[in-house]
């Protein structure tokens, strides 16, 4: 009787152990169908162009996890597509090659935008979920998708998506380790891969568009300042962040957000955050919250949380943390003061 | 000449195309801003302004009392008091007029003409003692508190306040998940679900909207009220001392539906956190000033567009229900009817939940509406007992003049303390009647929210029957 149990939980956690299990590595085997290798192929051979390092038999198999048995029949494959062409020990894309590639990224990055415009999919899912719908959406169904979003040009990490002809502007920026110390830089793109780095940098609450301040570049640390906060990296994660430098009156001096005045307070708004997406973004606009609108707290609800907002006459609730999405000049001017104050005389 | 021009043409798309790039992803954010910019410079040069504000705004002070700390919630639940007093006091009247003159005068009169027509017994009975009665008791037990509740409501709404209470109570609701905006829907719900459902158009954020709309059933709707005072007066007042008999009943009451409004925001929330996950979300709510109320057009608007149009469907789906009713307690396979067959196969499982045979098949052939399920209940104990003197024969629904004569009946068909509780908390739990489940699909158009909003609360039913039928079993 005994024995009996013991074999049968024996086998059933060879079949079903987590991850390891017979089962689940037949599934993931599984989803690795023809088309999805092929695909998956292309765009590493495309991000090794991209990033220019060599594209081997080795940094294909890792990327994939196969082994180079399969690859090598995977090259094959793809040489007699006319796909890929092999030099010296190298693979590259052929023309073709490169155009199915591109194909794919503009799938990936089109489904990256959907997931975080249209959606409440976590910020860390994105990729991932991406990287299944790209291999199930036809063609059409990502050119309606592109439609419906306004052909947006870039996901929600700052990577350009190519156009439908395959055109893509070249990279620019530069990565933060190589930035100076003391300067002010905009984060153009964070890498999405691997999955724990960014998810160490999107926890920092790093997004694309925001501007950071270096305050120390030493090979151990990348000290900066972020939003009016200090965020400490170690340069391999940095090395997944890209930066452009900024123009000095287009800096952002003051990070301080609507959340921070007081009842009775006024204040000009400068901007919505970038991390506000979507269509709580687009609600917001829709209120009149825009660069250079006074608003001003009026009352709190009994529960505290949503405070009414005067916003051009009209009283909008904000969240907390919608109002700390929203960014504000630190002091009101001069003469809108001494306006405020003569209107306030006359009462 | 023509290639020259071909070149051009290419020479400027290509330039579009790289310029495309260059605009950047703020290109929508600047248009907005613009637009913006230019209406507000049209209205500076063409609107004049008041320049001298009166000192006392009166918008201003209504809110600063309306949301204060220590006035804003004792002031809402003073308000929604009054509301409910007001429709549960006001109705009671209509309600019996309704009744006597739809079941009492009408329903004999009707009778008597068919007889005198010679129809046949099984017509008169599947169109008179099925299909209308079914439809009269909907009609006179929903119609009255219906056209109490919602004018009132709507009226709170054309003043303002409502919104005011979404801002109130978005706190909470935020906590779990929802929006403020679900306080309203939730109160609607009280009223009636189906109108609670239609309600939450109001949420414009995919996901909060959602979520109001499967838990709407937890608020204790206008059809279930009856259902619950009955049961708790019969089986929970008669189990206390008889000074504190009618207050212990009203507690169990308005314990139920307290039970109710936490089911609804825990369930909330674990939506939130698993099954809508994923759909869009974004908070909005403004608080428009306060305007006196248009009674007439208000009395009209939500006559029309709530009291009326739930009615109507209700009735579409009494009608059947009814027909049904009456069929199952007449057509016999052997010595006994499909009612009894059923309620016999299914008694067990009943018991095993702390119910019984009766009220699992009171609650499936009266889906229509919560509001027959007494007279359903009622109708089947006798026919299951066979008690000749109650009643008003088989397939025939009716209600007895006292609780005392109910608690005969139920007493007789074999119910205890805990049958009593356990129906109170299954009326509570069970699906929506398919007015609202219809509405569900129709606001959402998903088969998919619709099943889980139908499902979710029946399943929790029967969880929460079960637990409390085996705790009783233990301690008891």
């Amino acid at each position: 009787m005994i024995e009996i149990i013991f074999i049968t939980v024996i086998t059933l956690v060879i079949f079903f152990f987590p991850k390891i299990g017979l089962f689940f590595r037949w599934k993931v085997l599984q989803e690795k169908t023809e088309r999805i290798l092929i695909e998956d192929a292309l765009k590493h051979l495309y991000d090794c162009e991209d990033k220019k390092v060599d594209c081997t038999l080795k940094s294909l198999a890792g990327a994939l996890s196969l082994s180079d048995e399969k690859i090598l029949h995977l090259i094959a494959q793809l040489e007699t597509m006319q796909l890929v062409f092999t030099k010296e020990n190298t693979f590259h894309l052929t023309s073709e090659g490169r155009s199915y590639a591109l194909r794919i990224i503009r799938i990936h990055r089109l489904w990256e935008r959907y997931l975080a415009d249209s959606t409440g999919v976590q910020e860390i899912e994105w990729h991932t979920q991406a990287e299944k719908r790209e291999h199930q959406l036809s063609i059409e169904e990502a050119e309606r998708l592109a439609k419906e979003m306004g052909n947006p040009i870039v996901d929600p990490h700052g990577d350009p998506i190519p156009t439908v002809s395959g055109e893509i502007p070249k990279k620019k920026g530069m990565v933060l380790t190589e930035v100076k110390e003391k300067e002010t830089v905009q984060i153009i793109h964070i890498e999405d891969e691997p999955k724990t780095v960014y998810a160490q940098l999107i926890a920092q609450g790093l997004h694309p568009e925001m501007q950071i301040t270096i305050i120390e570049n030493s090979p151990e640390r990348i000290r900066f300042e972020a939003n009016g906060e200090e965020c400490i990296l170690a340069p391999i994660f940095a090395n997944n962040i890209s930066v452009i430098p900024i123009p000095e009156e287009k800096i952002q001096r003051t990070f301080k957000t609507l959340a921070a005045i007081s009842l009775g307070e006024k204040a000009k708004i400068l901007g919505i955050a970038k991390s506000c997406r979507g269509s709580q973004r687009r609600r917001l606009m829709d209120f009149g919250i825009t660069p250079g609108t006074i608003i001003e707290a009026e009352f709190q609800s009994a529960g505290g949380d949503p405070i009414a907002y005067n916003v051009r006459g009209a009283l909008v609730a904000l969240r907390k943390k919608q109002a700390e999405q929203i960014y504000i000049e630190d002091e009101l001017k001069t003469e809108e003061r001494m306006s405020d104050i003569v209107s306030k005389k006359r009462h | 000449m023509k290639t020259e021009k071909e070149n051009t043409v290419k020479e400027i798309l290509s330039t579009a195309h790289s310029l495309r790039w260059e605009i950047g992803e703020n290109v929508h954010d600047s248009l907005i801003e613009s637009i913006y910019n230019d209406a507000s410079r049209i209205a500076n040069t063409v609107v004049r302004k008041d320049e001298k504000k009166s000192q006392f705004n009166l918008d201003r002070t209504i809110d600063k009392i309306v949301t204060s700390r220590w006035l804003g919630f004792p002031l809402m639940f003073f308000l929604l008091a009054i509301v409910f007093w007001l429709t549960v006091e006001g109705a009671n009247v209509p309600s019996g007029l309704l009744a006597s003159l739809l079941i009492d005068t009408l329903h004999p009169i009707l009778k008597n003409f068919a007889e005198t027509l010679h129809t046949p017994w099984w017509l008169s009975g599947v169109l008179l003692d099925g299909a209308y009665l079914a439809m009269a008791w909907v009609v006179s037990v929903m119609l009255p508190p219906m056209a109490i509740f919602f004018p009132l409501f709507t009226l709170l709404e054309d003043f303002g306040y409502l919104p005011r209470v979404a801002f109130n109570m978005d706190n909470l609701f935020r906590k779990a998940g929802a929006h403020g905006k679900q306080a309203l829907t939730m109160s609607m719900g009280f009223g009636c679900n189906a109108a609670g459902v239609i309600a939450a158009r109001i949420i414009d954020s995919p996901r909060e909207r959602l979520i109001a709309i499967i838990t709407n059933n937890f608020s204790l709707c206008n059809g279930r009220w009856p259902t619950q005072i009955l049961v708790a007066t019969i089986f929970i007042g008669s189990a206390a001392p008889a000074y504190l008999a009618g207050v212990i009943s009203a507690a169990a009451v308005v314990g139920i539906a307290v039970l109710g409004i936490a089911l609804s925001l825990i369930v909330s929330w674990w939506l939130s956190k698993t099954i809508l996950k994923g759909e869009a979300s974004a908070f909005s709510l403004e608080l428009p000033p306060y305007r006196p109320p248009r009674i007439l057009q208000t009395l009209y608007t939500s006559l029309i567009d709530r009291t009326i149009f739930v009615l109507w469907r209700a009735i579409i789906f009494a009608v059947p229900a009814g027909i049904i009713i009456w069929l199952v307690g007449n057509i016999y396979i052997g010595n006994l009817s499909l009612a009894e067959h059923f309620v016999q196969w299914s008694n067990p499982f009943g018991i095993f939940l702390g119910l019984n045979g009766v009220i699992l098949l009171a609650y499936i052939i009266a889906i229509p509406a919560n509001e027959i399920v007494i007279p359903t209940i009622l109708m089947l104990t006798v026919m299951v007992i066979g008690a000749t003197d109650v009643g008003a024969g088989a397939g025939v629904m009716f209600e007895l003049d006292s609780p005392s004569e109910v608690a005969k009946v139920l007493h007789a068909g074999g119910w205890t303390l805990l049958t009593g509780i356990n129906l109170m908390l299954f009326s509570l739990l069970h699906n929506p009647c398919s007015t609202t489940i219809f509405t569900i699909y129709k606001e959402t158009r998903s088969w998919k929210w619709t099943a889980v909003a139908t499902f979710l609360p029946i399943v929790m039913g029967f969880a929460v029957c079960f637990v409390t039928a085996q705790l009783w079993k233990l301690f008891i």
